[in-house]
């Protein structure tokens, strides 16, 4: 090897040498970043975390009191929220894949749910206060589940669609030279091989819903007391989270870490099992 | 190219033809793929299509049984006469036609269920079968495709857990099972080991005597192995259609000679 | 003929057609340098005519050698693989001739002391030139895959088996001349025997050479008596 090419050679190492550091370094601000809000959140939540949190309801201030019915309000309105969001969610997706796979309609949809996933959940909230709170007259569970439900649809829907063009294009012929008709294939064949795709989805989009607040304090509202009156403004973990955050009462203030913990602990749980069920699985 | 003076070694009027196709045209978006074809299938024979990569052979084997309906801005022109119905018309039953025509592919495609079931699905959907009976016919199926006695023990084991050859053989089995006339193979040895690949021409082999059987391979030998006839396409036309003894031998066709003894450029 | 895609397999063909033409080369030699040993009765050129038999069995099995190589690593097809039969059937067929000529040149040895009667020799001569006439023109019609000359060879062949029974009538005379004459005359049956069998083997390579060329077999019985109308179809 010549002289000259021995110089380009290690001038191309350290290059390498300082991109590599330079990756390092922002993948470490990241992460750390990361580290503190999880430690102060563990720190600050966890000093407040008892069983009254779960079995007590959000108290007045200065009393002791627990996040039971906001914790309940939670579940009640994700829970609607994926319901009613999923269904249409898959059929959407479904119809994007399998059906219309290489019709306009479906550019037309898969254009307008880009939007919509990207939209801001305000933008949601203030739409569904337009349409089921100010004219009902009050605020509901009901508007607040729909709300939620509308946040749900584009993720399941992108999902969906993305899963079931995974699966192998010959799986779906070899269904086909069988003469099966096109709705069994979708059912035994697509919806099987993508099926743990398919719960991703849903659990991702459950991720993403219960830690959402503006659409929540425009149709829930709040509720101090419990209440399972879909009919009725009912409570929520970040709604109440963001009522006792921005309170000057200690109890308030570390209630709020309290849920927040629980928020989170929950997303992280949902994400990795979502990734557990989308790991390649290589073993079969 | 006249086509008269190509096909009059193979083509035999004596013969009954299960498949006759009739100056098919087969178009990509606007782009022309097969040109004018025109060649028989005879009844419980086996037809093998050679050729280079894109000559259209593949192409052909999908217009038998429509799956190119499955995409879009594809379409063909022409007639495909099985048993005398021609299979191009629009009011074609795509189901029927695809449960009397079956194909088996390049890449082995098990369906993500049982061993079993993945018999026992095709089977379903055009009869109501007692369990009893349909036990009978898995079981007969799957030595028809000789894989009962590699699984008979683990039936309800995945169908993805099998060797590539197995899971071949599984398909053919899948296919054997709703008893249809003709069989469609799509290069079915491609991805497989050569001992795989003697158990799958050994299977055609069998299969031959109660079906119409059409391969598509790129081995030459292969093709000369299994059939009794073959096609030798070129550039989407029909070059030469004859006896297979006949091509490897002494082909009629300048073109077949270069391709078969491996002079193509 | 265009090149095979595989340049190596293109080598291969080119040898077996080389070794073939060493062969023939060889065998035609020995043809006539056998009959004129047995015209002079040279026993020194005859048995030069026995040692060159060696090369011929050695290019033979080398043929045979290289042809099975080839099935075995080309699987050969079409025109490719009419052409290995084809060596290996035309070298089987020169190492037969070889043979026979090697035959006739161990007789001219044991004969060579008692030579007399050369003009029971004559009609050998004639045979000896047809044969190897035939051999000559069915190796260039091998050379040059040309099917008209190897219709012609194999047709002619009738006119070595009619002069072989007229040789066979004069020794006969011969012998019932003067008994004395048997034990020489015998040989000498022998020896056109032995000519009669090469303008079979050429007859062979002629069918070998049409088969080559055209795909086809010639008809299985021969026209009689220099009558070819049968071929011209």
């Amino acid at each position: 090897m010549s002289e000259f090419s021995m110089s380009l050679y290690n001038a191309r190492r350290r290059k390498n040498l300082f991109a590599k550091a330079a990756c390092v370094a922002a993948t470490g601000i990241g992460l750390a970043f990361l580290a503190l809000i999880l430690g102060v959140l563990l720190w600050k939540g966890l000093s407040g975390l008892n069983l009254a949190v779960f079995t007590e309801m959000t108290p007045p201030p200065g009393a002791k009191g627990g996040l039971l019915n906001a914790i309940m309000g939670s579940v009640i309105m994700t829970v609607l929220g994926v319901i009613v969001g999923t269904p249409l969610g898959l059929m959407a997706g479904t119809y994007m894949a399998e059906y219309g796979r290489y019709t306009k309609l479906t550019l037309v949809v898969r254009f307008i749910n880009d939007i919509l996933l990207s939209a801001p959940s305000i933008v949601i909230g203030l739409f569904v206060y337009e349409v089921l709170v100010s004219t009902v007259g009050h605020f509901s569970a009901w508007a607040g589940a729909v709300s939620l439900a509308v946040l749900v649809v584009p993720v399941v829907v992108r999902t969906t669609e993305d899963m079931l063009l995974l699966v192998p294009g010959g799986l779906r012929e070899a269904a086909v030279a069988l003469g099966m008709p096109r709705s069994l294939i979708i059912r035994k064949i697509s919806y099987r091989a993508a099926k743990a795709g398919l719960i991703t989805g849903v659990l991702l989009a459950v991720a993403r819903v219960s830690g959402e607040t503006a659409p929540l304090l425009f149709t829930a509202l709040n509720n101090q007391f419990w209440s399972t009156n879909l009919n009725a403004p009912m409570s929520s973990l970040p709604a109440v989270i963001f009522q006792f955050a921005l309170s000057p009462y200690k109890d308030w203030q570390q209630l709020a870490w309290t849920g927040a913990l629980i928020i989170t602990v929950t997303v992280l749980m949902l994400s990795i099992i979502a990734r557990v069920l989308s790991a390649p699985r290589a073993q079969k | 190219m006249n086509v008269q003076v190509n096909m009059t070694s193979g083509v035999d009027a004596q013969m009954a033809q299960k498949i006759s196709i009739k100056d098919l045209k087969f178009f990509y978006g606007d782009s022309l793929a097969l040109k004018s074809i025109s060649l028989p299938l005879y009844d419980k024979k086996v037809t093998a299509f050679i050729g280079p990569s894109g000559c259209g052979k593949s192409t052909l084997l999908r217009v038998l049984n429509r799956m190119y309906d499955l995409y879009p801005r594809q379409h063909a022109e022409g007639e495909v006469l099985l048993d005398g119905e021609n299979i191009l018309a629009a009011d074609q039953d795509l189901n029927l036609l695809r449960a009397r025509v079956g194909m088996v592919f390049q890449k082995p495609t098990p369906f993500p269920m049982s061993i079993y079931d993945n018999i026992a699905f095709g089977i379903g959907l055009y009869e109501k079968l007692a369990k009893s009976e349909l036990d009978g016919r898995v079981e007969q199926a799957l030595r028809g495709a000789a894989l009962w006695n590699e699984v008979k023990d683990k039936l309800d084991a995945s169908g993805l857990s099998l060797s590539g050859g197995q899971q071949q053989r599984l398909c053919i089995a899948r296919t054997v099972a709703i008893q249809p006339e003709v069989i469609l193979f799509d290069e079915p040895c491609s991805a497989l080991d050569p001992i795989s690949t003697a158990k799958i021409e050994e299977l055609i082999d069998e299969l031959k005597s109660n079906y119409t059987i059409a391969i598509v391979t790129h081995n030459m030998q292969q093709a000369a192995r299994v059939s009794e006839y073959t096609a030798f396409m070129y550039l989407g036309e029909l070059v030469e259609f004859a006896e297979t003894s006949h091509i490897f031998t002494s082909p009629s066709q300048q073109k077949t000679q270069d391709y078969i003894t491996g002079r193509f450029g | 003929m265009s090149d095979h895609i595989v340049r190596a397999y293109d080598n291969e063909l080119e040898l077996l057609g080389r070794k073939i033409a060493e062969m023939g080369g060889i065998a035609e030699q020995m043809i006539a340098d056998a009959m004129d040993a047995l015209g002079s009765m040279n026993v020194e050129l005859a048995k030069k005519v026995v040692a060159s038999d060696v090369r011929l069995d050695t290019l033979q099995r080398e043929i045979e050698e290289a042809a099975i190589l080839t099935i075995a690593r080309r699987q050969p097809m079409a025109v490719d693989l009419r052409n290995i039969v084809a060596a290996i059937r035309i070298s089987s067929d020169l190492e037969r001739v070889g043979d026979l000529a090697k035959n006739i040149a161990k007789r001219t040895i044991k004969i060579g002391s008692e030579s007399r009667l050369p003009r029971a020799i004559v009609g050998l001569n004639h045979m000896g030139k047809l044969a190897s006439a035939q051999m000559k023109d069915v190796l260039d019609a091998y050379a040059q895959r040309d099917v008209e000359r190897a219709q012609e060879v194999w047709a002619r062949d009738a006119e070595i088996d009619a002069l072989e029974d007229s040789v066979f009538r004069d020794l006969l005379t011969f012998m019932m001349e003067d008994p004395r004459n048997i034990s020489f005359c015998t040989h000498l049956l022998f020896c056109s025997k032995n000519l009669e069998r090469m303008g079979d083997h050429a007859t062979n390579i002629a069918e070998t050479v049409y088969y080559l060329v055209t795909g086809n077999n010639l008809p299985m019985d021969r026209p009689k008596g220099g009558d070819w109308t049968g071929l011209r179809t």
